[in-house]
Parts: C-alpha cells; sequence; structure tokens
C-alpha cells in the first residue's frame, strides 16, 4: 500500500505491506535507529515518536495508519530549542546511563511540555510512563522538571 | 577528603552521553552489514521432554539454513566462567534433543530476512518420543521418587552423576551452633522465599557473528565480558583465541542478565560457521525472558541472641532453585553465605546451601547475586529480635555488625580480606536524625485507610572478588594508556560499562593522577585482540578494580613522562626534581621544577619526544586486586499502606553509601536511585509465575505481565535524600570502592521494615503484592472500612 508522511520535516512516500509496523518502516527501512526496540507491545516506551506532536508507541502503529501525519524522532529535533534544554539537562542531571530508554524518554517529555501537561515533578510521575531500568526515574523527573522551570521563566 | 581533587568527586559530563540524548549511539542489536542473514530460534514446546526426530526438509526447501544438535559440537558447557575450571559444573548444551525448560533452544534457522527466517523457523516439525511432567519446585525435585533432570553432567573435566537432582552442595559449619542456641535467651527462625525476577534490561540480547575473508570469526554482542565469550567460543568450537575477535558494544543495560555467555551467541557461531555468511540474531522480549532470570532462594534462618543483644549462634539452610541448567549456581551457594556471615558476628555458624535443578528458564546472577535477597531475610529477622528484646533496632545493628578490622569474605569461603574503611556508623545515626527515627510509631497504635511506617535496612557489597590468595574465583583485569603526539591519551580497556559511568571513572581517575583534563583522555573502541584479559563487569568491580588498574597505568605514564621531561629540560638532577600538576590557565598538565621558571606543558613533552624519534610512552598494566572490600549501604524507608487496595507507597527515602571516595558523585546517586527502584519492583511485583501443568511462564513472557516501577512509583526528588559517608578506603583508586549492587542489597529489607511498621505484619514470601497484603489483613480480623 502506498503511504506519505513526513519524518522530520521531510516528505516520505513508501510502498508498505499494510501490516507493517511504524517501528520496523523507520529501523529498516528509513534507517532512524534512535528509535529503539525494547517489547513490541506497546509496553516500554523505548520506540516512542511523536505523531502529529504526540507521543506514540511505533511498535503498535502500522504504518498505514500514519499516512499524511507529521513523525518526529530526536534525530528531527537535534536545533530545537526545547531539545537542546532537555537533552542539556539529561546530562547535567546524571539522567542518562545505558542511554536504551532515552531517546524515547525525551521525546515524551518534550511533548508533554510543549502542549502544557508536564508542570511540576509530579506531572511528570503521571505523564511519562516510558520504563527505564537504570535510573530509578528521580534524575529523569529532575531533568524535565529543570527543563519546566527554565521554559516557564523564558516565558516571563 | 575530596576538596583536594581536581577532577575526583565532581561532577563531569559522561562522554557518551551526547551520543545517547541523540539517539546516534549504536547497540548490538542497531548493526548491521550488508550480505547479513537474520537468524532465529526453534524452542521446545514442552518443559521436558525427549525428541524423536526433528524434520527440517521444509525450511531448506525454502532456502534457509538450518542447524539441529546433530550439526554442533556435543559438548556440555557452563555458559559463565567464573570459577576456576575445578569447580565448574556443565550441562549445557548449544541445542539439544532432551529440552529441560519451555523455550529451550533445538534449533536454529537463519536466512536473509527475518520474515522469511520466521517461516522457515515455524516450518520445522519436531517428534517427542516423550513428554514428561515437569517438576518446578526444588524440594519435589529433591524427592527420591523424582525423575532426573539431569544423569550425568561435568564438574571441571570428570563426568559426575547427579542425584536427586542436586546440582551443587556446599556447607560450612563454624564453632559449636548447638551450644550457641542454648546459651540464648531469645531464639526465632524463619522460612523465606522470594520471587523468580526477570532482569528487565532495556536492550534485549542481541547478537552479531561475522565470519571473515581471513578466516577470523568477529563478534559484536551484548556482553558484560568480551574475553569470557571469546574464550567459551574457542572452547565449544575449538577455534583458536586468535581466531576470534569480541568486540565491546554499547549495551542496554544488563543487571547480571550478561555476567554469562547468552545463549543467542554459540548458536549464531554455529549459524554462521555453516552458512559461512554473516548472522545476527536479536531476541524478541518473550525470548529475552526464555533466556534469564534470577535463581529463586528458599532459605530457612534461626538466629539465637542473649538478652543484652549479642548474638550467640545462626544456622542458615539455602535451597536454591537453579532452574533447568547451570549457571554458576555453586559460588552463588558461596557468597550467600558470605554475604550471611560478613552481616553479623553470630559466632557459631552452621551452614547447608543445595543447589536443585527445576525444569525452568536457567537462573543466573541478578544485581547483588543473592545479597538482595540475604540481606532481606536477616535484617527482617534482626528487626524481629530487636522487637523481642526492646532494644532500638538500630542499637542492635550498631553492636553487632561486621566492620573496621573484621574479615569479610562477601564472595564466598575463598575470598577474604580485612575490612579498612566503614561509614556504618556515620550512615546509620545520620540517616536515622533525617527520617525522624523516634516518632516512627508503634504500629499496634496505628488506625485508618492510609498507615505509614518507618523501616530500616542495613548491607553492602562486595568491590570485586580479589584477595590476597587465589581462591576458587578468576578476578583480574588489564588495560594499557599510552600518551599520544599531541598530549591527548588513549585509554584502552576489555571493561565493559553498562550504563553507570564506570569507564568515565577511569577516565577522571588517570586525569587525576596525570594532572590532565578528563576530555584529553579517550576511551578507546576495544576487543578481545587489542586489550589484556578482564574477567568480566561483575561483583562491582569496575571503579575498585578497573580504576586502580586505571591508575596504576597512568602511574607509569606519568613516570615516563617525567624521565622524557628531565632529557628535555638537560639541567634538572633526576625525574624526582620534578613535579607534574593541572594548570588551570593552561587546561592541561605541566611539569615544571619547583622554585624556577621551568615549565612544559604535557603538550610538548609529547611532540618534542615524537619528533626526536624517542618513542611512544605508554604503560600495559595486568592487575589484581588483593583486596575485596565491603561498601556498605543503609536504607530508611518510609512508605504508606492503603488497607483498601493492599497498595504500598513510597513517601520517602534516606539512602546512605559508604563508597569511599565517590568518583562521580552524580552517578554514586543515579546507582542509589536505581537501586532502590528495583528493589521496590523485587518487594512488592516482580515474579516470573510458572504455569504448574505446563511449566510455562504464565503472561507468555509478555512484560505487559511483568510489571517493573514506573516513574509513578518512585518519590520525587525532593523526598529522596542520599547521604555519602566519609570515608577513604586505602586499597582502592584514590580511596574509592565499588556500589552497583550495594546500592540496592538492604533496600527490600528497610521497605518491607517499614511496612511492618506501618500494619505490624510481617511478610516472608516475595513479591508482597497487594492481595497477600489484604488477605494479611483480613486473617487478623481488622479490615477497616
Amino acid at each position: 500500500m502506498k503511504v506519505k508522511f513526513t519524518l522530520n520535516g521531510r516528505l516520505v512516500e513508501l510502498d508498505v505491506d499494510p501490516r507493517e509496523t511504524l517501528i520496523n518502516t523507520l529501523r529498516l527501512r528509513l534507517r532512524v535507529k534512535s528509535v529503539k526496540r525494547g517489547c513490541e507491545r506497546g509496553e516500554c516506551g523505548a520506540c516512542t515518536v511523536l505523531v502529529n506532536g504526540n507521543p506514540v508507541t511505533s511498535c503498535i502503529l502500522l504504518t498505514i495508519q500514519v499516512n499524511g501525519a507529521e513523525i518526529t524522532t530526536v534525530e528531527g529535533l537535534v536545533k530545537d530549542v526545547l531539545f537542546e534544554r532537555l537533552a542539556k539537562n539529561f546530562i547535567d542531571s546524571g539522567a542518562v546511563q545505558c542511554g536504551f530508554c532515552t531517546p524515547g524518554v525525551i521525546l515524551t517529555a518534550y511533548a508533554g511540555i510543549k502542549q502544557g501537561k508536564i508542570r511540576g515533578s509530579e506531572d511528570v510521575k503521571e505523564y511519562v510512563s516510558n520504563l527505564c531500568r537504570c535510573t530509578g526515574y528521580v534524575k529523569i523527573i529532575e531533568a524535565i522538571a529543570k527543563t519546566v522551570r527554565e521554559v516557564l521563566s523564558s516565558e516571563h | 577528603m575530596s576538596t583536594e581533587f581536581k577532577f575526583i568527586g565532581k561532577k563531569t559530563p559522561r562522554k557518551d552521553a551526547e551520543a545517547k540524548v541523540t539517539g546516534a549511539l549504536k547497540y548490538t542489536y542497531d548493526l548491521e552489514i550488508p550480505g547479513m542473514l537474520i537468524g532465529r530460534i526453534v524452542r521446545s514446546p514442552y518443559a521436558f521432554a525427549d525428541i524423536r526426530r526433528i524434520d527440517v526438509s521444509e525450511a531448506m526447501r525454502m532456502g534457509a539454513v538450518v542447524i539441529t544438535p546433530s550439526d554442533i559440537p556435543q559438548k556440555p558447557y557452563n555458559p559463565r566462567l567464573v570459577s576456576i575450571s575445578e569447580v565448574t559444573f556443565k550441562d549445557t548444551y548449544i541445542l539439544t534433543y532432551k529440552p529441560r525448560y519451555l523455550g529451550e533452544p533445538i534449533a536454529a534457522v537463519a536466512a536473509s530476512s527475518e520474515e522469511l527466517a520466521q517461516k522457515a523457523s515455524e516450518s520445522i516439525k519436531i517428534e517427542f518420543e516423550r513428554v514428561y511432567k515437569p517438576i518446578l519446585d526444588p524440594l519435589e525435585a529433591m524427592k527420591p521418587e523424582s525423575p532426573r533432570i539431569h544423569e550425568k553432567i561435568m564438574k571441571g573435566d570428570k563426568w559426575i552423576e547427579v542425584n536427586n537432582n542436586i546440582a551443587a552442595r556446599l556447607d560450612y559449619d563454624e564453632g559449636d551452633v548447638d551450644r550457641g542456641f542454648e546459651e540464648a535467651d531469645v531464639v526465632i527462625e524463619r522460612t523465606f522465599k522470594t520471587g523468580k525476577r526477570y532482569h528487565m534490561q532495556l536492550e534485549p540480547k542481541a547478537v552479531l557473528v561475522i565470519p571473515e575473508p581471513s578466516g577470523k570469526l568477529t563478534i559484536y554482542t551484548t556482553t558484560q565480558t568480551i574475553h569470557n565469550t571469546r574464550i567459551l567460543i574457542s572452547q565449544l568450537f575449538d577455534i583458536p583465541e586468535s581466531r576470534i575477535n569480541v568486540v565491546r558494544v554499547p549495551i542496554g543495560g544488563s543487571f547480571g542478565s550478561s555476567i554469562q555467555t547468552n545463549y543467542l551467541v554459540p548458536i549464531a557461531v554455529a549459524l554462521a560457521l555453516k552458512a559461512k555468511k554473516p548472522v545476527k540474531i536479536a531476541y524478541t522480549r518473550e525470548e529475552d525472558m526464555l533466556d534469564h532470570s534470577n535463581f529463586v532462594f528458599h532459605f530457612k534462618i534461626k538466629i539465637g541472641a542473649r538478652r543484652n543483644g549479642v548474638f550467640t549462634a545462626a544456622e542458615f539452610t539455602n535451597i536454591l532453585d537453579v532452574g533447568a541448567h547451570q549457571v554458576q549456581p555453586y559460588p552463588l551457594l558461596g557468597t550467600s553465605l558470605g554475604w550471611f556471615v560478613s552481616m553479623y558476628k553470630w559466632k557459631n555458624i552452621r551452614y547447608r546451601g543445595i543447589a536443585v535443578y527445576t525444569n525452568k528458564v536457567p537462573g543466573c546472577a541478578l544485581r547483588g547475586y543473592g545479597a538482595p535477597e540475604v540481606q532481606w531475610a536477616v535484617e527482617t529477622l534482626v528487626d524481629e529480635i530487636a522487637e523481642k528484646l526492646g532494644i532500638d533496632p538500630v542499637d542492635l545493628r550498631l553492636n553487632n555488625y561486621v566492620g573496621r578490622g573484621e574479615i569479610f569474605w562477601g564472595q564466598g569461603p575463598t575470598v577474604r580480606s580485612v575490612i579498612r574503611s566503614d561509614g556504618v556508623p556515620e550512615l546509620l545515626l545520620k540517616g536515622r536524625e533525617i527520617i525522624r527515627w523516634n516518632e516512627r510509631g508503634n504500629p499496634r497504635e496505628k488506625k485508618g485507610r492510609f498507615r505509614r511506617g518507618i523501616g530500616v535496612g542495613r548491607g553492602f557489597h562486595t568491590s570485586g572478588a580479589g584477595g590476597p590468595i587465589s581462591g576458587e574465583v578468576i578476578d583480574y583485569t588489564g588495560c594499557i594508556l599510552k600518551l599520544n603526539e599531541d598530549g591527548t591519551l588513549d585509554y584502552i580497556t576489555a571493561l565493559q560499562d553498562h550504563g553507570g559511568g564506570t569507564l568515565d571513572a577511569h577516565v577522571k581517575i588517570i586525569a587525576e593522577e596525570l594532572g590532565i583534563p578528563p576530555e584529553l583522555v579517550n576511551i578507546a573502541t576495544a576487543s578481545t585482540e587489542t586489550t589484556p584479559y578482564d574477567v568480566c563487569t561483575h561483583a562491582s568491580r569496575g571503579t575498585y578494580v578497573g580504576g586502580e588498574c586505571a591508575r596504576r597505568a597512568a602511574q607509569i605514564v606519568k613516570q615516563r613522562i617525567l624521565e622524557v621531561a628531565l632529557r628535555i629540560i638537560d639541567r634538572a638532577v633526576n625525574p624526582e626534581a620534578l613535579r607534574i600538576s593541572y594548570d588551570e590557565g593552561l587546561k592541561q598538565a605541566i611539569v615544571y621544577v619547583e622554585g624556577t621558571d621551568i615549565k612544559l606543558t604535557l603538550a610538548e613533552i609529547a611532540r618534542i619526544s615524537w619528533q626526536r624519534n624517542w618513542g611512544t610512552i605508554g604503560a600495559f598494566v595486568s592487575y589484581r586486586a588483593t583486596s575485596a572490600p565491603p561498601s556498605f549501604t543503609v536504607y530508611y524507608v518510609e512508605v504508606e499502606v492503603d488497607t483498601w487496595t493492599g497498595i504500598v507507597r513510597p513517601v520517602r527515602v534516606v539512602a546512605g553509601a559508604d563508597v569511599g571516595t565517590p568518583i562521580n558523585p552524580d552517578m554514586v546517586e543515579g546507582q542509589l536511585h536505581g537501586g532502590f527502584a528495583m528493589a521496590w519492583g523485587m518487594a512488592f511485583t516482580e515474579n516470573t509465575v510458572y504455569d504448574p501443568v505446563t511449566g510455562e511462564i504464565m503472561g507468555r513472557g509478555l512484560i505487559t505481565d511483568y510489571k517493573i516501577p514506573t516513574a509513578a512509583d518512585v518519590p520525587i526528588p525532593e523526598e529522596f535524600t542520599i547521604i555519602i559517608a566519609k570515608t577513604y578506603e586505602p586499597t582502592g583508586p584514590f580511596g574509592a570502592k565499588g556500589l552497583g549492587e550495594a546500592a540496592m542489597n538492604p533496600a527490600v529489607a528497610a521497605i518491607l521494615n517499614a511496612v511492618y511498621n506501618a500494619i505490624g505484619i510481617r511478610f516472608y514470601e516475595l513479591p508482597v503484592t497487594p492481595d497477600k497484603v489484604i488477605e494479611a489483613l483480613e486473617e487478623r480480623g481488622e479490615l477497616e472500612w
């Protein structure tokens, strides 16, 4: 089936099997390796991408379902101010350990902040359901909450 | 101490952080090479069976490369190399005609795409001769009438008979236990059972094997030890080690799950050798759960104490459910004992350790290697004894723990050393104040739906398995450090970083020794053919053992730098007249003569040495630590129990760690946060439950049914206090010790002691799921609605 979407701002046109999942399209066809395969059940969040700005686990989404959508991965955010802030705070706070969950966590946090759903530590606990086995989440919460404070203070 | 350091103890960004946040870092599963085949494994649908015939004709017709047990060297192996050969038990086959757990590899295929490989694997027909009823309970397995899961296995190079499904034993006696109990005023005996936990590292296991044109094999895989992987493949396939190169690849967490060579590695090697093409295998999450999970511990512990709070005797029976194959349960019988005796001065000790086969996924190490389990049990009992004797539980611990000047043998009877640094009093006393211990109240007086309680747990982990004499455990490391022509350095080590920042710690140690900024030290890519042997990143030895090796290499390099500088300066009398230190303004090391204006930067020295053909300054060090010091940890936890739902929530945590000098303080904190979360999962949710009839993991290995903590389950940063003890370990690099496992070990005990303080109920079987809490409250007949 023919499918058309934008990936990190560039138009992509593909002919895919209707059963193909978005993670496989991204990893195997388009070589986007930041999207990690952790469970293929929509549970761990390592394969999170933004679909029209919303965090979605790409392992349980069919590629044909994103026809016409805007897909964003961390590769597409390298020059984005909010992403840069998040990345810096993740590094400075020590929120990065093995790194396997990191791109997915950052994308979820990015969407949560952009949409005004994350305004403090307690919101992070509610909104970011990605699994991480190394950090115990404390520094992740710290890094995201710090970013929110920076964003809010720069808006004033 | 830390004030005198230039880099150690200061927060510095880790070198791989940028690549990790941008998703650019490549893990094994991200690797691909033109022409590679994808491998899939055919697994046993039965937990215990004999195979008559395997029909692979359809898969061959599809063009797949197929291997069955007939294509594989039929020699038994143990996937983890850590004990010396004489005490290594071998019972595993790469592929088998007699599967002993549901999911055991029987055959494998490789094809040009994952889809084709999957289709080919599904086309393989297995005819079973006999299917047995699985034996899932070790106590059942030990009965003489139970069928034997293994009949003959190898111990070292000798075949031995297996009786009553007992895989290995270890007994130990010290003093007169019976008399000790007679002298006691209080004796408590309890039985404990843990869950069969799964590591749930974020990256499922993967491997890529490349047969090179030269005839060599290159292997990329998720491993904690590239050298042991090479040795094992060499032994299994009779290929000289010099013809195999295992490359260190970043790993997405491990926690012990790749302390052994994962089963897919030899399978991929066999496929690649047959296909003469590169082969990649990557587990699905469900397969990963069939590859590794923890041992199940069945403890019976009896402790005696006098009225004055002095222990008189301890008896410890440890029945270890090892699953279908041995991934080194024998040393675990030793460490379980070691953790036990190194907790408190029991005076008289009797230990019976029995490792038993069952038809479950083979058990392997999981962060702590028995310590979280032993420390949970011991710290529960110590709390109970304190209550019986009317002594403050913190004081009882302070008066009886094994501390400075005493012998520590966490890694078992053959790995002993003297404790030289000890932050226990500082951590126990400071933590007691911060958590407001004296306000914790009496569980019998707590009422209402939500009840809060405070608990304490004290423990430790070893830093490596070194010691003054060579025991049954192999532990040494090695590294290369060389000065480049521009004054930067390449640091080359086989040691793996699982994500905890181990190699960044090494870099800071080198930087400190030489007086150069960490940015100038490169962590070089590494493989078995370019590095000296390192046993494994395990036993919390990365910083303590690997870090000291790096420091020694830097020390040698420093000496050579001074010799070359002497030659350049030409006026100084000998190298001792020269000093090396970090120059804040120049952002690099300078060599100078005190009281003169003679001054050379390291970059100048390196350049001149190169231009004048004086050769490379470098060091090659192979190092064994002569000690394995304990890193002590203390947890104080406040929880809130919802007596309507049985759900427990953490309110506050005070985590204290005695790591000697903290090299990377933010990573120390990260280990404690992560350790607490893992302990929370162990306490309340984590267990792989087996269907009693089929022996299949219920939920089929889907993580939708294996709940690990999420961000919603941990305290917010403001409620998580960390204390780092002011200690200095004289045998460690700049005073440092390990932490990875100590960060978790006593936390489960603290959590469940807090539950007791909230509702007055103790639980002896993990995980303490909400239904168990509700049931216990109902049994006591005081559920309040």
